[in-house]
Order: C-alpha cells, then structure tokens, then sequence
C-alpha cells in the first residue's frame, strides 16, 4: 500500500493544489475496501487539469476528499497528503476547513436539478455563500449576487434574485450553482461532470462560461469528466483514472497524440471521430474489476492486450516516458510490442 | 391561493352537511331515552308527552334534521335537556380549556419530538437514535390513562408536587393553572411527542442524503446552519403538515385525559352529555368538533403549499 517509488512529485510552490499518495477507502462492518489508490497529481494557478476515467473509477471520490466532503463514516482518507496553497488540509481542524470551502476551493456538481435548495430563493442561496465568508451586510451580499448572476449570463438577473430553483431550467440553476461557486473568486475550482446531466446544446454553453470566467479570476480548475470531447476543449493537463489509480498523467496534446497507457489508447479507441469512417466504435474486453477483488499486479492487466506476466507481479509505478508525461505501464512505450500483440 | 383556499372550503361544505346528518342520526340510535331522564322519578305519561311535544321528538326524523339544522346555522345549538343551559354557551364555556391542554400538549409535542427526531437523524445509528426511537416507542405503546394514573400516583401523591385534579382557570391564578394543566399536558402530549420525533426523523434522514444538503456544505456553511436551515426548513414541510391533522386528535384524546384528570373541558363534556342522553348537547360538541377537524384539514393543506414554494405559485 506504500505510495510506489517516484509517484510523488516534489511540491512546487506555484502548485494552487498537489495530491500526493492519496487513497480512500470505504469501511464496511468486516472489512475495508480501498476505493482509490495512490493518486497524486497537482495543478497550478489558471491551468485546467481534467480527472479522466469511466463512472466508479475513484474521480469523485478524490474531488469530495480535496473539498472534504467525504461521507465519513463510511468513506475515509486512508493515506496520503493534500496540499492546499502549500499546506495540508488533513490537518486542518473541520471550522478551519469549512472556512476554506466555498472561498478559498469551491465546487460544481453533476446534478444542477437537486444542487439548490427548493425552499429558498436564488438570491438567498447566493448571497449565503458570500455572507458566509466575507464580511459583507446582507444589501452588499445581495449585490454580490446579482453581480454574478449577470456575469453567468442569466436573463432578467433582478427578477431571478427572488425566484426559487424550480423556476428554473437544468441549464440555468447549473448557472446558479456556477455563480455560487465564483462568488467568492475561488483559488481552485473543482466541476464535477458539470455538464453530463445537461442537454448537449446546453453543454457547450456552460463550458465556455465556466472556462471564461476561471480565466478572469485565475482560478486553477479541476475538471471531473468521463467525456473526452470536454477534455480536448479544456483541458491543460489531463490525468487518466482507472480503477482507483492514476494510469497516464500528461498534457492535454500528449493524452491524444501519443497515449502511452493501454487503457488511455482503449479510451482513444471509443470516441467517436468526425474525420473516422464507418468502421464500428473499438471497445474495450471485459470490464472493471470490482473493488474486493482488484488484481493484485496492474489492475488493468485482465484486459489488456499487451499483458506479460511481470504485469501480475506488482502495481506498476508512474513511469516517465517523455518530459512531463508519464503512465503506469511496465510495457511502455507500447509502440514496441504492437506487432505482438496483433 | 386565495383560490386554492376557496376552493377548499367549498369542498369542506358537503362533508360538514354529511357530518351533521351522520351526527344526527348516530345519535338517535344510541340506547335510553331522554324525555325519560327528563320527567324525573314518576314518569307521568302526560308529562312524557308533553315534553316530547316540546322538544318535537314526535316529528319524523327529517323534519327533526332540519329544524335542527336551521337553528344551527343561525348559530343556536339548542338548549341542554338536562340543565337548560344554551349549547353554544356550554361550547363557549368549555372548548377554551380543552384548547388549552391541546396547545399545551402541542408545545410539549413539538419542542420535544422535533429536536428528538432531529438529533436521532444526525446522530443516526448513534446511542442516541436508539435511545429517542426506544423512547418513542414507550411513548406510543403506553396508554393515556395508565401514564395518568401512573404519574398522578407517583407526582401527586408520592412526591405531592402538582394537584392530582381539578382546575383553574388562567384568569383566577395562571400559575396554579398551569400546575393544574402541566401533567395532563404531558400525558396528552407524550404520544404526539413520540409521532412527531419518528416523522422528523425519518424526514430528516431523507432531506440529508439530498444533494442541496452537500452544496450548503460545499459552500462552507458550519453543521448547525447546514441541518437547521437548509434540511429541517425541507424536513418540516411533511412534519408540520402531520402535526396540524395530530392537533385534532390530540382534541378526541382529550376526552380520557380530562376524565382522568378532572379537568371540565370540551370532552368532559361530551362524555357527560353522553351519559345523560342529552342529545341537543351531544349533536353540538359532535358537529363543532367535526368542523375543528375539518378546519385543521384545511389549515393543514393551506400550510403545506405555503410551506412548499414549489406549489406556492400554481
């Protein structure tokens, strides 16, 4: 369960947020059942870092536990660090990290039907997240709101103010919850799928907000998707999650010029492409092994069609294969073994 | 909502003529009869029958229906056989004590039952949730009057620290008013208490799996503010609505509470009036309690739109 040699990255003080030798597991009565293993990554002021991997692969998971939000109990960090503007908010006392949510790290979520509270208005939900952390009277708060209500665009911002969520459209309340999470000009922003519950015309429309107002307030942003077209729109950096585990970390261009880790190449296989022909969309054999039953060696080994018996042995460690790119695959660069494996 | 609220009470009118008719007839079929309570120890046949002119028991019973109901809608309930006293003004004289032990008991419902259910829901799984739930179901299985008895033994006669029985009321002496009112309260109340804590509860466990309960966390907001605004303001919409149709059986439930206790309330009263086959007095206290609960029926509609912006608007 030792975080594996070379995964940690030294801190840097430009990073806004570094994960180190993150895991999370879920308590049961008999047992525990580690959830997420080993994830580091960090991302600094104004980049765009997307957290990549299908549903139940740990993304959400590791965005509650930076914004300490885990259900817990059951859920609980089992090891590792996460470095917050330098420092480690595991230590932090739960006031003290309750001051830095919604100020300092602020969170978007999937669902913008159930996100706001029905029984308040819009202008109330608002102005509670800047009364909370500044030291504003209610009018001031109340201007706050009406001020971001406008930046994220919302028709008839006035009127919006006394309005309750249920008046609202999906696209609209996810405004809502976009505007309540900058209020405060946040150092990190994390978006959980932000955009998967929304019409696909919708989709674009909020992505281009959330990108241009994290630019003017220089937020860092860690994206939370399985889309890999949402990727190539915003990502920076792009860290690839299977199973629990950090596979291929690189930036954006890397990820889809030149995927090291198999499983990243079977993602790359399955978006569909406009210049593709009309051959069938490649997918991925078998499926993700359950939680109780990980293999002990890589975890994608059982389907992956470049497996060796060494991939049993043990997890296979980050390796760098070029600057700044780097995927846990003992067999990597892949382009060496192709011809075998066809 | 002025025509949600009319159209409510339009629907209230039909089932308080039902009640009434229901009332009337019900009544008629309860065994005894009163002319003989009236005419005393030698019942003169010529007596019976002039009494039974008087009071037009001659009549068939329809005609007896509406000549009652007429009176009734000009707001005279008839007299009482057996003391003469105008029905309205017994009502008058004894509802505002039975409304009092009701409210009474409803405060003592609300400030224990909701922080209880409360509590048991954070704390859910905790020493706590299994202590209030055990406590609940104590509170839910013990009769009324057993609990009465039980605690006038123990309170009053053991330790002597409130009267057993009898009452005060507010205008004489307040303070001994409500040492006369407290323990009847609190036996009324204790069930009601017990309902209330399970409904908050099960509320509650239901509001704080919600995803709006995560973002008021997200948005930093401290434990207290995030369960006391933004879930129990959710949870109370389906408790406070339960609550206002509890209130009117917390009114049958008075009747046990007041005989026990002594207290001359509305179900004293009824009880009394039953017992003496004094119908005008039966048919009043039925038909006002009927349209109590048909009023709270409605103030608990009326609540939960008012409660519940969703419905607020259509």
């Amino acid at each position: 369960m030792s975080p594996a040699p070379g995964s940690p990255q030294p801190a840097e003080p430009s990073h806004v947020l570094s994960v180190k030798g993150l895991s999370i597991a879920v308590h049961g009565r008999e047992r525990s059942t580690t959830l997420v293993e080993d994830v580091s990554f960090s991302l600094a002021a104004g980049r765009t870092l997307c957290l990549v991997g299908e549903s139940g692969c740990g993304k959400s998971l590791t965005s509650l536990a930076i914004m300490g939000l885990l259900a817990s109990p059951p859920l609980a960090i089992t090891q590792g660090e996460i470095l917050f503007e330098g420092r480690d908010v595991r230590g932090l006392d739960p006031r003290e990290r309750a001051d830095l949510r919604g100020d300092r790290m602020t969170m978007i979520f999937q669902e913008p039907m159930t996100s706001l509270n029905p029984a308040f208005t819009i202008g109330d939900q608002i102005a509670e997240v800047v009364t909370r952390h500044r030291d504003v009277t209610p009018e001031q708060a109340s201007g706050v709101a009406l001020e971001m209500l406008k930046k994220v665009r919302i028709p008839a911002p006035e009127k919006r103010l006394g309005e309750f969520p249920h008046q609202l459209s999906g696209g609209m309340r996810q405004r809502i919850m976009i505007a309540m999470a900058l209020a405060n000009a946040p150092r990190l922003l994390i978006a959980d799928e932000p955009t998967t519950a929304l019409d696909v015309t919708i989709q674009a429309q909020i992505l281009s907000l959330v990108r241009q107002l994290q630019r003017e307030t220089g937020s860092a942003m860690l994206l939370i998707t399985h889309d890999l077209g949402v990727v190539a729109e915003v990502a920076d950096d792009v860290a690839v999650m299977y199973a629990g585990r950090v596979v291929e970390r690189a930036p954006v261009d890397k990820i889809f010029d030149d995927p090291q880790h198999p499983y990243t190449i079977g993602l790359m296989g399955s978006l569909p492409s406009l210049t593709g022909r009309d051959e069938r969309l490649a997918t991925i054999p078998g499926s993700v092994p359950a939680p109780e039953r990980m293999p002990k060696g890589c975890r994608f080994a059982p389907r992956c069609p470049f497996r060796i018996e060494a991939c049993d042995a043990a997890p296979p460690p980050l390796i760098e294969v070029a600057a700044g790119h780097e995927a846990a695959c003992i067999r990597a660069p892949l382009e060496l073994h192709v011809t075998e494996a066809a | 909502m002025l025509s949600f609220i009319g159209r409510r009470i339009l629907i209230a009118i039909p089932t308080i003529i039902l009640v009434s008719i229901f009332v009337f007839t019900l009544q008629k079929l309860l065994p005894g009869d009163p002319i003989l309570v009236l005419a005393g120890e030698e019942r003169d046949p010529a007596v019976i029958e002039l009494l039974r002119e008087k009071y037009r028991l001659n009549d068939p019973l329809p005609l007896q229906y509406l000549a009652w109901a007429g009176q009734a809608l000009q707001g005279n309930l008839g007299m009482s056989l057996r003391t003469g006293v105008p029905v309205l003004q017994l009502i008058k004289d004894k509802l505002p004590v039975t409304l009092q032990l009701a409210a009474m008991a409803m405060s003592f419902a609300l400030l224990i039952g909701i922080p209880a259910g409360v509590m048991a829901a954070v704390r859910k799984g905790s020493a706590w949730d299994y202590g209030a739930t055990a406590l609940a179901l104590w509170g839910l299985s013990i009769p009324n009057f057993f609990l009465g008895i039980l605690l006038i033994f123990l309170i009053s006669v053991q330790l002597n620290w409130l009267p057993a029985s009898g009452y005060v009321p507010p205008s004489e002496s307040l303070s001994q008013n409500l040492k006369t009112m407290i323990m009847p309260a609190f036996v009324l109340g204790n069930a009601l208490a017990a309902s209330m804590m399970r409904h908050t509860r099960s509320a509650m466990l239901g509001v704080l799996k919600q995803d709006y309960v995560r973002t008021a966390r997200a948005k930093g907001l401290l434990e207290p503010r995030v369960i006391l605004k933004h879930a129990l303001r959710n949870a109370l919409i389906p408790v406070v609505t339960i609550g206002t149709l509890l209130f009117g059986e917390l009114l049958a439930g008075a009747v046990l509470t007041e005989q026990i206790f002594t207290i001359p309330g509305f179900g004293k009263l009824i009880v009394d009036a039953v017992f003496n086959r004094d119908y005008a007095v039966v048919q009043g206290v039925v038909l006002c309690t009927a349209i109590g609960y048909i009023g709270l029926n409605l103030l608990a509609d009326v609540l939960y739109v008012v409660l519940n912006p969703r419905l607020r608007a259509r």
